[in-house]
């Protein structure tokens, strides 16, 4: 497997052959070698380095609906905890791939070598984002368009599905529900 | 804005419905979750069943009338209709495999199968077809299956359909629906009304989240409740991790048990019987096989795994089409499915029901334009065509692969020859859509416009380019991976299910489908699993 470094050097090589290299069907893996950062306290996958990115993405993602009736203090955390607990139960291919991906954009080499904002993310302006999806979505390379596609369906799902969100897609809801009793599936001794 | 506040749901309370499942607790059914048996507990029984989905579930009943003392194991948890609460968070994490993330190994297929006590039946949309006759043909002639035609397969459906309450759907067709038969009969295409298993339904139309009326004769509310009641034992939250194989012999299953967020608590439970069933998916099924080892002189296990690659549009009408509200599917045609068997790919066509999440999905994009689609769900239509994979020498079909953790991985590719299926279905949906009138439509494509009329949308479709993850597949159809048959080299359980390579293992579950079915699998798996588990008990009895 390629170890990339994130020097001057790592980084200059990783240009010249990035284009042919990704095109002949790279995984994230190849790209990011084996940074771990720990998990964020009360999240189950998440990084608090990868708030920062699907934070700053979110807005350009989900378009007029973001933050919503949530508001901006509250929507980050929602829409954070909601990709937490899906990520969490991808298996470990599907789940190792976005982590990588997620790991490509914490560092600036990797980021411009994937056509991505070179400014941190809470930096990059909405142009920047804006730029950098539309490059992945109509990109030769099929990794980028498969990291597109994954960004964009997690976060919709996750979104959408918020009770919140309803008003900005016009679901009505479902019907209310009320039950007999209120009691937790308990299992026979 | 002030509109879409006051409106509310059809029907605006569920409420009255006694949990049948609670209840079988109270009176002492005997079931579990892995996690409260100590580590290397020992289970015992004459049949261990491992999936409790169509196959499993319908064995499972079937065997314990005949007197055996049946152990069912599901890695998915015990959820009931005290659960169901039409919410696609809580169903996405509770009931579906990878929270309805599971995806193809590159991404470009979205993959909803379920995971939970009943299996995908839990979470399925109803429709329920017999295997069609060109499809049994088909095997016989091509693979060899045995004694499995449209006649010897009749009396097994019938005995099944009556089991489960399968009926033409007698209500009118929400609108969601309407737009398919109105779309065909305007064109003078053929179409149909789906039957459904379902008893008293409400028609409410959260089939896909866990029926919370009980209507749904899923697995979780028949079968298995029956087989409950007459002393059978069901451990959940259990993950078969492998077989534990002797020669020719299974001598037991290794399992894992699963905490909440479906992780392996490293508690491991040893369950052996003289007889073991595997009904785990086409996907998780040869998973456990290749985890295990298992004899496979011919390296057939996870090949050919068929999916229906199911493709979408969507069509915005003046009028509301609350495509969240109704039953989901009543609707189909057939029209440019069985034109050829064998040359290119046949599809069928129906529509799928767009709770929000799942629509937000389906429309693919990002951004102000993204947005602009959501807005419109509430006159919102969507038609889906699943192509009849695997008849083919072009549609071989995808592979079943095991990540470094043991965990299955899909490859599946669609290819030049799935490719023309997916232009030609875009175009056949677009036209009906059109011809019911309406306003536009768009295709599941990333690259996709509004067509206004038909005309823009022959011209514009078929320029849409072939680009990996650039547009929609789907599929909530496992099929293949295990495939019957009596030619070896090529299959590996006999017309009966059983393993070929070993003595005690049978297989029934849709994994062994020679190719796909080409209609919903749900009732060709119930009628082949209810044919087999009848022929297992003589087996067993004769032995």
């Amino acid at each position: 497997m390629q170890k990339i470094t994130t020097s001057r050097r790592g980084f200059m090589q990783l240009s010249a052959t990035s284009a042919a290299f990704l095109a002949a069907g790279a995984s994230f893996a190849s790209l990011t070698g084996c940074t771990k950062a720990p998990v964020a306290s009360g999240y189950k996958v998440l990084r608090n380095t990868d708030f920062e990115f699907i934070t700053a993405i979110a807005p350009v993602v989900l378009g007029g609906s973001y933050p919503g009736v949530l508001g901006p203090e509250k929507a980050p955390e929602v829409l954070l905890k909601a990709v937490d607990n899906l990520v969490v139960t991808l298996q470990e291919y599907a789940q190792s791939q976005l982590i990588m991906m997620f790991d490509v954009m914490q560092s600036a080499p990797l980021r411009v070598a994937m056509d991505a904002p070179w400014s941190t993310w809470p930096e990059a302006t909405a142009e920047d984002i804006e730029r950098f999806l539309q490059g992945w979505k109509t990109s030769m390379i099929p990794l980028k368009r498969m990291g597109y596609g994954s960004l964009v369906k997690v976060l919709a799902m996750c979104w959408y599905s918020q009770p919140e969100t309803f008003i900005s897609s016009g679901y009505p809801g479902m019907p209310k529900r009320e039950l007999l009793t209120d009691q937790p599936i308990a299992a026979a001794d | 804005m002030t509109d879409i506040i006051k409106r509310e749901p059809v029907i605006p309370v569920v409420a009255g419905i006694k949990d049948p499942i609670r209840d079988g607790i109270k009176a002492g059914w005997k079931l579990q979750s892995a996690t409260e048996l100590s580590n290397d507990s020992l289970l015992s029984a004459d049949v261990i069943i491992i999936g409790t989905g169509a196959g499993g579930g319908t064995a499972a009943e079937i065997l314990t009338d005949a007197g055996l003392n049946v152990l069912m194991l599901e890695e998915g948890p015990l959820k009931s209709s005290d659960d169901f609460r039409m919410d696609e968070r809580e169903a996405y994490r509770d009931m579906y495999q990878e929270s309805a993330g599971r995806m193809s190994k590159d991404g470009s297929m979205s993959i909803l199968q379920g995971r939970c006590v009943g299996g995908t039946t839990v979470i399925n949309w109803t429709s329920s077809f017999r295997t069609p006759e060109q499809t049994l043909e088909h095997w016989a002639k091509e693979f060899g299956v045995k004694g499995m035609s449209s006649e010897e397969m009749a009396p097994w459906f019938a005995k099944m359909e009556e089991r489960l309450g399968v009926e033409p759907w007698q209500v009118s067709p929400n609108k969601n629906n309407a737009v398919l038969k109105d779309g065909a009969a305007k064109l003078g295409l053929d179409w149909k009304v789906i039957p459904r298993n379902v008893r008293g339904c409400w028609n409410l139309g959260y089939c896909g989240v866990g029926c919370p009326t009980n209507a749904k004769q899923s697995m979780l509310v028949t079968t298995i409740p029956s087989a409950l009641e007459q002393g059978a034992k069901l451990l959940y939250s259990a993950r078969a991790e492998r077989l534990i194989m002797e020669g020719r012999k299974v001598l037991g299953v290794e399992v894992s048990a699963l905490d909440d967020n479906y992780q392996p608590t490293g508690k491991r439970i040893i369950a052996k019987a003289p007889h073991v069933i595997l009904a785990a998916g086409a996907i998780n099924g040869p998973a456990l096989m290749l985890r295990s080892k298992a004899p496979d002189p011919h390296k057939r296990i996870g090949k050919r795994t068929f999916f229906h690659p199911t493709t979408f549009t969507f069509a915005e009408f003046e009028e509301y089409v609350d495509p969240y509200y109704g039953a989901p599917q009543s609707i189909y045609s057939d029209h440019y499915q069985w034109n050829t068997v064998t040359g290119p790919v046949g599809y069928k066509l129906e529509v799928p029901p767009l709770p929000p999440g799942f629509a937000s999905v389906l429309l693919l994009g990002h951004g102000a334009n993204h947005f602009q689609d959501i807005q419109k769900l509430p006159h919102l239509h969507s038609m889906i065509a699943l192509l009849r994979d695997g008849f083919n020498a072009e549609s071989e079909g995808g592979k079943i692969e095991l990540s470094n953790d043991g965990s299955p991985i899909i490859d599946y590719k669609v290819n030049d020859y799935l490719w023309d299926g997916v232009v030609r279905s875009w175009l056949s949906m677009a036209e009906m859509q059109f011809a019911a009138g309406a306003k536009a439509t768009r295709v599941s494509h990333v690259d996709s416009p509004w067509f206004h009329s038909w005309e823009e949308a022959k011209a514009g479709i078929p320029k849409l380019e072939f680009r990996s993850n650039a547009y929609t597949i789907g599929s909530a159809h496992c099929m293949g991976g295990m495939a019957m048959g009596e030619d070896q080299t090529r299959c590996l359980v006999d017309s009966n299910g059983k393993y070929h390579h070993l003595d005690n293992l049978y297989v029934f579950d849709g994994s062994v489908f020679p190719t796909s079915i080409g209609a919903n699998p749900q009732l060709s798996i119930y009628g082949m699993a209810c044919r087999n588990a009848h022929k297992l008990v003589e087996t067993i009895k004769n032995a």
